[in-house]
């Protein structure tokens, strides 16, 4: 019975839609859990915090909370660029906390089915950790990074974060 | 024993609210009744209260309970009637026997009961029933003698409140009437158990306890007390409604201002007269509301006080040592957050001056002074901090025996030592491992306690001062914050940025020519009237990006974190401020200097200055 279920559950979550929010970052299509994303926002005024690793670009004030904000591009070890009328900060909620993340645009909102994803291919050079790549979604026109937000901090980075 | 699965849950609430609170105020009125023992009034409080748990629990049909606390108020009686004395020792067992009962109450409070050994307290109780303990005649020995040996306290008991409560559900009549006056009830029980899992009679008990083995009970029952919820005086919330009543009022006032501009039907100079009234009002009424908000979390640092004569009492008894404790100013109102924060460091603050201060009673005569020790627990407003001192007149700060001990431990050399102050020499007693016993006792000595008290004050943004002379005895004060939601702050700006600087570790500012600054030793300092100020620069321990304007004149802003006095320099004093609290989150909740962020009017957010973590920043 009990193995019933799980067999039942894992079928799910192959055949199961997902729904992803795509971003862009320097020229690639990014892709995350709808779930996760709790709005997503134009710039605001940042306010710089000092002694922090370079790629938290501050806080903001949202609606009386105040939420950190990273910036994708110097996290991912990419090309830095101004910000313009497409960035985008998005909200995420990252273990129950609110975490902004600064993208160059959002596109859209795109369903696809959970056979789609494929594990990412093992040499992704380049900034990117790999722990937070969930998986690739290889579609006609399209290659989807699918990110795992939640794993974007190593051990390490988050005891940096709460014990520098 | 019977699941709590009480029909009424509201039933169980409220019996554990009122006796929680019961308890708390029975541990101070013991502690009081020692001391005045012919006090009457007291005497039957302490009886009622006692009398109360024990009816209320034998009504829920917490037998363990019942008992402990029947056989307490055996004793209470006895007390009250004039058949015993008050003494050390009956006063030992009651308190025993009301710790029992705290810890039986949060047992139930965690929703398992467990089978607890109570035999050993109900047995040390059960002397002092002895015709031959009282002093004189014999009143209501007989049916106690009874009860020792069958052990079925309350179906004897023929004013037990159990049976007569006309709320315990429909148990028929006859059975309870029945049941009440009969000595063996042996027959009964089964009826009884079959209706209502409620009044149960212990002896129902009595068989099964034999099998489990008694629960380690250290400790449990002081916890009982939680701050979860409040009780809040009704015209505080009246008077909230009123402000908030007020607020709408200003709203639609808002609202009505804002469709008239949008409108276009309104010039220009009426709507700024309109605005600025609107502003002024708005501010009045919001100011009023967080003032009430603030007030009903406000308690009495009571709350925290009274835990103490006991502490005081048991230790005085364990070291042998005399001592009379005076509690001024527990009326004294502060924000519960800090409340809550505060009982660890003074409990260590009061063992220390047990332990340490206060010398025994024999020390004591031999110094010349009176046998019994005095230490003083005080609370006072100032401004918007709350001081809170403990003092005691005994021994003093030995600060050459400090002086040595640091030197033995590596903390400091010798040269230092010949070079420090008195104040810098009580500052080495809060130092991580520091300690001048040689051995540690249950007590203190261990050497964690000042740095625990130190670390808990500077959580709440507070300082710390101890003042101190040899042979006279010394006294701790601590200085806290009223509450720590909402702050009074000193806006400043470094180059271009604002910070915030909680203005109660203010001391003073001052504007001066950056060319006094002196170095020594690659540390900028200033000299300021009769002391040396250690200066940090925001701009640098920020990593602010200087704007190139370059003045020779800036603002330093003197702050005192805990025992230290320093100085920020900053480019420009922006003003003062309430400002609220925010946290920045797990992630960030730890950057050195930075104690959390708030927001400002224009909706950007600033960032609250730590003063205490920043000089750790810049040692």
């Amino acid at each position: 019975m009990q193995n019933a279920l799980v067999q039942i559950k894992t079928d799910n979550i192959h055949d199961e839609l997902i729904q992803l929010v795509s971003f862009n970052l320097d020229q690639e299509e990014y892709g995350v859990d709808v779930l996760k994303v709790r709005e997503i926002i134009r710039m605001p005024i940042v306010t710089r915090v000092p002694n922090t690793p370079h790629y938290v670009e501050g806080v903001i004030n949202l609606r009386g909370k105040v939420v950190p904000i990273i910036c994708m591009r110097k996290k991912f070890g990419l090309v830095e660029s101004e910000n313009d009328k497409q960035t985008r900060i998005m909200v995420m909620d990252m273990d129950g906390e609110l975490m902004g993340f600064i993208v160059d645009a959002v596109s859209e909102v795109i369903r696809i089915s959970g056979s789609e994803i494929q594990p990412s291919p093992a040499m992704v050079a380049g900034g990117i950790d790999q722990e937070c790549i969930a998986g690739v979604i290889n579609q006609a026109e399209r290659l989807l990074v699918l990110l795992n937000l939640e794993k974007m901090f190593s051990r390490d980075e988050k005891n940096m974060f709460t014990g520098m | 024993m019977p699941p709590i699965d009480c029909e009424d849950q509201e039933l169980l609430d409220g019996f554990l609210a009122e006796t929680t609170e019961l308890l708390e105020k029975l541990d101070d009125d013991l502690i009081t009744l020692e001391k005045s023992s012919d006090d009457t009034d007291l005497m039957n409080r302490i009886f009622r209260s006692i009398h109360t748990i024990k009816g209320a629990s034998s009504f829920l049909g917490f037998d363990l309970l019942v008992k402990v606390a029947h056989k307490t108020e055996d004793v209470l009686n006895r007390l009250r009637k004039g058949e015993l004395v008050v003494s050390p020792e009956i006063m030992d067992v009651i308190l025993e026997a009301t710790d029992l009962v705290k810890l039986l109450v949060s047992d139930i409070k965690a929703g398992d009961i467990q089978e607890r050994e109570t035999d050993g307290t109900i047995n040390k109780l059960l002397p002092f029933l002895l015709d031959t303990a009282g002093v004189s005649k014999p009143v209501a020995s007989a049916p106690q003698a009874d009860e020792q040996q069958v052990s079925t306290p309350e179906t004897a008991e023929v004013t037990s409140p159990q049976p007569q409560s006309p709320t315990a559900t429909d148990l028929p009549s006859p059975a309870v009437e029945r049941e009440a006056p009969i000595d063996s009830p042996p027959i009964q029980p089964s009826v009884a158990v079959a209706q209502v899992p409620v009044p149960k009679p212990a002896s129902d008990v009595a068989p099964k306890k034999a099998p489990a083995p008694p629960k380690p009970a250290e400790g449990k029952g002081d916890d009982l007390s939680d701050n979860s919820t409040v009780r809040v005086d009704v015209k505080r919330l009246d008077d909230l409604m009123n402000q908030v009543g007020e607020l709408v009022l200003e709203r639609n006032r808002m609202i009505q201002i804002n469709q008239d501009l949008q409108q276009n039907d309104v010039n220009r100079a009426d709507f700024n007269e309109e605005f600025g009234k609107l502003t002024k009002r708005m501010s009045f009424v919001t100011s009023e509301l967080q003032m009430q908000v603030l007030k009903m979390r406000m308690i009495p640092v009571e709350k925290v006080f009274k835990k103490f004569p006991r502490i005081v009492r048991s230790m005085s008894r364990d070291l042998g040592k005399e001592v009379d404790l005076q509690i001024i100013g527990e009326e004294t109102e502060l924000d519960r957050s800090v409340v809550d924060e505060i009982g660890d460091p003074l409990i260590h603050l009061i063992r220390n001056a047990m332990d340490h201060g206060l010398e025994t009673p024999d020390e004591r005569i031999e110094a010349g002074k009176s046998r019994c020790g005095t230490l003083v627990l005080a609370a006072v407003h100032e401004g918007n901090q709350i001081i809170i001192s403990i003092k005691d007149d005994g021994r003093g700060i030995d600060t050459e025996r400090v002086g040595r001990k640091a030197i033995e431990r590596g903390l400091i050399t010798e040269d230092q030592f010949a070079t420090m102050s008195q104040r810098e020499v009580f500052d080495l007693l809060f130092l991580p491992g520091f300690s001048t016993k040689e051995k540690a006792t249950d007590l203190s000595g261990r050497g964690v306690g000042m740095d625990v008290v130190k670390t808990n004050i500077k959580k709440l943004n507070g300082l710390i001062e101890i003042k101190s002379t040899k042979g006279l005895g010394s006294e701790f004060i601590l200085r806290l914050p009223l509450t720590l939601a909402i702050i009074q702050s000193l806006l400043v700006e470094v180059e271009g940025e604002i910070y915030s600087i909680p203005l109660s570790s203010v001391l003073e500012t001052i504007r001066v020519d950056q060319r006094k600054f002196h170095l020594i030793g690659g540390q900028e300092v200033l000299k300021l009237r009769d002391i040396v100020l250690p200066l940090i620069r925001l701009q640098k321990v920020f990593n602010v990006q200087p704007r190139g304007e370059s003045d020779d004149f800036c603002y330093v802003v003197v702050v005192g974190a805990a025992e230290k006095r320093m100085g920020l320099v900053v480019t420009r004093l922006v003003g003062q401020q309430e400002v609220a609290i925010k946290s920045l989150g797990n992630y960030l909740a730890n950057i050195p200097g930075i104690a959390g962020s708030t927001i400002l009017g224009d909706g950007r957010v600033a960032l609250i200055i730590d003063p205490v973590a920043m000089s750790e920043v810049c040692e």
